[in-house]
């Protein structure tokens, strides 16, 4: 690894527009990739993760160009490569190439390996037939293939042995940069390893730059030096591998690696598990973009909660807004928990929850204790039970609003050094760092 | 030392590290040897066309009206010397007059042989592959055997004879080895009894109401047939193929006014076309094709237009891109091949329409009269289907089998090429 620069990203974005009508009227966007920076060096990898519908292949295509990105820059030793024309751009091309991750459709079914691997030479301007096909004979060779496989097609290689003839391919105008999209989440476990391996190989041997997009922790900490761990279009943390690890500075990112199985029982700890689903690019929540499923969310001035009561408040909160609580159901469901002074029998015979019962139905719907150790708090949190089970379910809505909002839906982190000594973006780690800077403003 | 040094060289050469991007970049692309070759007949075809169009085609009648207030004068252009009514070659004892049509038909031919015949030559594994599919069905394997024949003889043979003209002494003469009765008014060249004659190889399938050969009508039928099936199909091929492939990989604004336009195009009968064009112009058998041509494609560029939106979705197109191909390359090297199996199945099965419409508009009397096809000697036949069955009946038979044999084929292909469809 030296300390030169190959790739540069900066706040590079990727929105889709949403349209409507004939007019193709621009009435929403989706913001797949919302403003990312990193940079990798020669002969590092550089890993991207996060879950699916993050962006992580967005940011792929849209640094290579395959898609046009929204704004930002690319810098490619220096160069600013959003401003190619094309003849700069194809030449750009054979210095940065991607491997996909079907290695079944990543290639012509009327193609032979050869013709194939060969492609890219042919593009490149090497006209000469046979010396394309020594190169490639070559090349399988050493990705572990037999130099006959050339008049071969796809159909007659397993998914492991395509993986090698696409890892030929990517190589075979010998790039800098190979920008790698979940280039084994479509093998066998017991493959993967090979081509891990051989990527690894390859790349020590050609000091080759590679940006590594996975959403499996496991193989990214096989192969990559450092990490971006991304969250709705947005880069939350970016450390080297084995330390994000051992140290992981966003909460999110201790998400991620409690998911990972711990096969030993006793290393087992406590797993967080995320509540809620990720939200809608096209419609990303304000502030800090995890705080609707963020186990650490900060809770407001002048309240105590509990950590994990507090996120269950702001699970039933988040569920309000999207509006009235079915409160049939929380009813059926928890006519016997509630306890007995609350059921009524009903003219018909049925036992039915009053509204008292109602209340604690929802409370255990949502895992909040039947009273909240602040009392103010639980105060505000009667009313506004108290309110939707009486119907009225825009005044307890804004209630929730008004008294528990998170400081991380009114500000944005930002991507900051933190005290571990690499950058993460949490206000967490904001915070702490404004109150030993400024420990008189609070 | 030396040699040892050049094995160096030569083996570098093979490894990819060793490639020298800034020479490649700066050297000229060079063609390989086939593709010059494809090129060369292209442009000697075309040459020899212009040749054609300039010293005895229409362009030259209109140049010898203009220039020179007749017809018959002599004139040159770009020392062609212009000669209207002269035979394209004369050695003599060969004479072929190339009439538009041939010319469309010999482009035709080349096109079959350049993009159907070499790939399948250069392809061996792979054409074993679909042949073994193919022989899956015996009816088409037979089909296509008749086919070849058909063809070979439609194409060639006339070249060597000329049509068969009026012969007021062999009139509705019987196929070799049938009788029929004198009374029926024909002539009679092998008088069995007095009121029984018989066929004789002179005229092996018999003769027309004005004593036409039968056999050698046929014979140009084939020829007829396989022009207007060819001819139209490729040119519904390019067309198709161009427009479907561009709007499928421009999409937008390009793709729905193309799409918008076939629609229309569809709606638009071809009969209508072409019988308003005959009266406006005379019927022919270059204008049959033309319209055929030229406005028959709509339904196979559907076909190649949502199977390329399905196609431009795999990755290997993702790939090809991140490589650094040009929209153009990808669409030659990778939509058109990957669409071709549809296309050919549908251009097969569309043949056979093409013939038979040809052979309508014949026997309905639409087309060019001199033009010896199928439906025209049908025609001529119908007046005396119960004296001489067997000029109607003859051509029937081809025009039927040949009609069967593409749609089988067509099946075969199908099944063969596109196991997707059902």
């Amino acid at each position: 690894m030296s300390a030169r620069t190959l790739l540069e990203v900066k706040g590079l974005k990727k929105h889709y527009p949403i349209t409507q009508g004939v007019l193709k009227k621009e009435v929403g966007r989706v913001r797949a990739v919302d403003g990312v920076d990193f940079s990798v060096s020669p002969g590092e990898t550089l890993g991207i993760v996060g879950e699916s519908g993050c962006g992580k292949s967005t940011v792929a295509t849209s640094l290579l160009r395959l898609e046009e990105p929204t704004a930002g820059d690319v810098l490619f030793e220096g160069e600013d490569i959003t401003t190619y024309d094309k003849a700069e751009l194809k030449r750009f091309r054979r210095r940065a190439q991607m491997i996909f991750q079907d290695p079944t459709a990543s290639f012509d079914p009327r193609m032979s390996i050869g013709e194939s691997v060969g492609e890219p030479l042919l593009i490149h301007g090497i006209s000469d037939r046979n010396r394309r096909r020594e190169i490639v004979k070559d090349l399988l060779e050493r990705v572990g293939l037999s130099a006959d496989d050339i008049d071969r097609y796809p159909h007659e290689f397993s998914g492991g042995q395509k993986q090698r003839v696409a890892l030929a391919r990517a190589l075979v105008v010998n790039p800098e940069l190979i920008v790698a999209d979940e280039p084994v989440s479509a093998l066998d476990v017991s493959i993967q390893a090979d081509i891990l391996s051989l990527m690894n190989d390859i790349q020590a041997e050609f000091d080759l730059a590679m940006l590594f997009i996975s959403h499996n922790l496991g193989v990214i900490r096989e192969v990559c030096d450092r990490v971006a761990v991304m969250y709705l279009g947005e880069i939350v943390e970016i450390a080297p591998t084995e330390e994000l690890f051992s140290n992981p500075q966003h909460p999110y990112t201790r998400a991620l690696l409690g998911s990972i199985p711990q096969p030993d029982p006793r290393q087992r700890g406590e797993s967080i598990t995320l509540s809620g689903d990720v939200p809608s690019p096209s419609n990303p929540p304000a502030g800090c973009r995890f705080h609707t499923r963020c186990p650490d969310v900060i809770p407001p001035e002048g309240y105590e909660f509990e950590q994990r009561h507090w996120r269950s408040v702001q699970d039933l909160r988040q569920r309000m807004r999207k509006g009235p609580l079915d409160l049939e159901t929380v009813r059926t469901a928890h006519s016997d928990a509630a306890g007995d002074g609350h059921v009524q029998t009903a003219e018909d015979g049925q036992s039915v929850l009053d509204d008292e019962g109602l209340k604690a139905g929802i409370r255990e719907e949502f895992d909040i204790p039947q009273r909240l150790s602040d009392d103010e708090a639980e105060d505000v949190l009667d009313r506004a039970l108290t309110a939707e089970v009486s119907d009225d379910h825009e005044s307890g809505r804004d209630l929730l609003d008004e008294e528990f909002q998170t400081p991380c839906e009114q500000t944005a982190p930002e991507l900051r050094e933190t005290s571990a000594g690499w950058e993460a973006a949490c206000l967490l780690h904001d915070e702490q760092r404004q109150r030993v800077e400024q420990p008189a403003d609070d | 030392m030396m040699a040892a040094d050049t094995d160096n060289t030569r083996r570098g050469s093979s490894r990819f590290e060793d490639i020298d991007w800034n020479e490649v970049e700066q050297r000229s692309g060079s063609r390989p040897l086939l593709t010059t070759i494809k090129l060369g007949s292209f442009a000697l075809f075309g040459l020899l066309a212009l040749y054609d169009a300039i010293r005895n085609g229409p362009f030259a009648e209109w140049l010898l009206e203009y220039i020179s207030g007749g017809p018959q004068a002599e004139y040159t252009v770009l020392g062609i010397e212009v000669a209207t009514g002269a035979p394209t070659f004369d050695f003599g004892s060969f004479v072929w007059d190339v009439t538009g049509v041939d010319w469309l038909f010999v482009a035709t031919l080349m096109v079959m042989f350049w993009y159907a015949v070499v790939p399948l030559a250069r392809n061996p594994r792979m054409t074993r592959y679909y042949w073994r599919q193919f022989r899956k069905n015996r009816a088409a394997v037979i089909s296509m055997v008749y086919l070849v024949v058909i063809f070979l003889v439609g194409t060639i043979v006339p070249l060597f004879i000329s049509v068969p003209t009026s012969n007021f002494q062999a009139q509705l003469l019987p196929p070799v080895f049938t009788t029929v009765s004198t009374a029926a008014g024909g002539d009679c060249l092998v008088q069995v009894t007095d009121s029984v004659c018989r066929g004789t190889m002179a005229h092996p399938l018999g003769t027309t109401r004005d004593g036409r050969d039968i056999l050698k009508l046929v014979i140009f039928g084939m020829r007829v047939s396989m022009q207007i099936g060819l001819i139209a199909t490729l040119m519904n091929i390019v067309i198709a193929t161009a427009i479907g492939a561009s709007a499928a990989y421009m999409g937008g604004w390009v793709d729905e006014l193309l799409m918008r336009y076939v629609d229309i195009q569809l709606t638009f009968p071809q009969f209508f076309l072409f019988l308003l064009l005959s009266y406006l112009f005379e019927p022919s058998l270059f204008l049959l094709i033309m319209i055929f041509g030229l406005f028959g494609w709509g339904g196979i560029s559907r076909i190649v237009r949502s199977e390329a939106l399905q196609r431009t979705e795999e990755e290997y197109f993702k790939a090809a891109q991140s490589a650094g191909a040009s929209p153009l390359y990808v669409v030659r090297r990778h939509v058109v091949p990957n669409v071709s199996n549809s296309i050919i199945t549908a251009a097969t099965l569309a043949i056979p329409g093409l013939i038979l419409a040809e052979a309508a508009f014949a026997f309905l009397g639409l087309s060019d009269p001199t033009i010896p096809s199928w439906g025209t000697t049908i025609s001529a036949g119908r007046n005396y289907l119960g004296t001489a069955w067997w000029v109607a009946t003859i051509p029937g038979l081809f025009l039927f089998f040949t009609i069967l044999a593409f749609n089988f084929i067509g099946d075969a292909l199908r099944d063969a090429l596109d196991p997707r469809q059902e």
